[in-house]
């Protein structure tokens, strides 16, 4: 469960940091509160995993998370760049998050 | 060293602060110090990314952050030493940085 709840957590915060983006373009009361209920999400649920997972490895899996799964949302959803540079590091993140949970 | 490479660390500092506090937290006063340090580091973060390139300070300010958590791991909490462990937690932050310094760079050709 822990681990659900990690990749829950890392999901919100990506949220999170789009409504950071939209924030950085519109500066509107909207996407602050979705910002803060996005990131007050992923604390909850990141609060949850760390009672079980060290610091270091659910942390390093919850910015990794929120890093790719923002890189991914901005090429699909906002046609930002596909280089093939974001998609290695991406591929990356994932490789190694998988990595921990299985050495886990 | 400027004031806004300052506010980066200072905000790391915090951002382990509250990594820490989330697991360990057990009484309202700790649980207040927790929730402070998420808003002061959110808030030096941001505020190092209207004069910094956002990019490269977030990598930097991951970096530290992810750094701290580790090493209060096995220094504080007893966390053990395990040399895969940490390699896996390396390369996954060497992608997070790389996705971010592309972002900057991107934006460097685009002015």
């Amino acid at each position: 469960m822990a681990w659900a709840a990690l990749v829950v957590a890392g999901m919100f915060e990506m949220f999170g940091v789009t409504m950071i983006n939209k924030l950085h373009k519109d500066k509107s009361w909207q996407p602050f509160i979705l910002l803060v209920a996005g990131f007050a999400g992923s604390f909850l649920f990141l609060a949850y995993a760390l009672q079980t997972l060290p610091m270091g490895t659910a942390y390093a899996i919850w910015t990794g998370i929120g890093a790719a799964g923002g890189a991914i949302t901005g090429m699909v959803l906002y046609g930002e760049s596909k280089h093939w540079k974001r998609v290695l590091f991406i591929i990356v993140i994932l490789g190694a998050a998988v990595g921990l949970k299985l050495v886990s | 060293m400027n004031r806004e490479w300052i506010k980066v660390i200072i905000a790391a500092f915090f951002e382990v602060c509250w990594v820490v506090g989330l697991k360990h937290a057990d009484n309202s006063l700790t649980w207040a110090g927790t929730v402070l340090s998420i808003v002061v580091s959110f808030y030096l973060l941001v505020k190092s990314g209207e004069k910094l390139p956002v990019g490269t300070a977030y990598a930097v300010f991951v970096g530290l952050g992810t750094a701290g958590t580790v090493l209060s791991d096995i220094a504080f909490f007893g966390e053990p030493f395990k040399p895969v462990k940490i390699l896996l937690i390396v390369i996954l932050l060497a992608g997070v940085i790389g996705l971010k310094l592309v972002e900057d760079e991107k934006k460097g050709e685009e002015a």
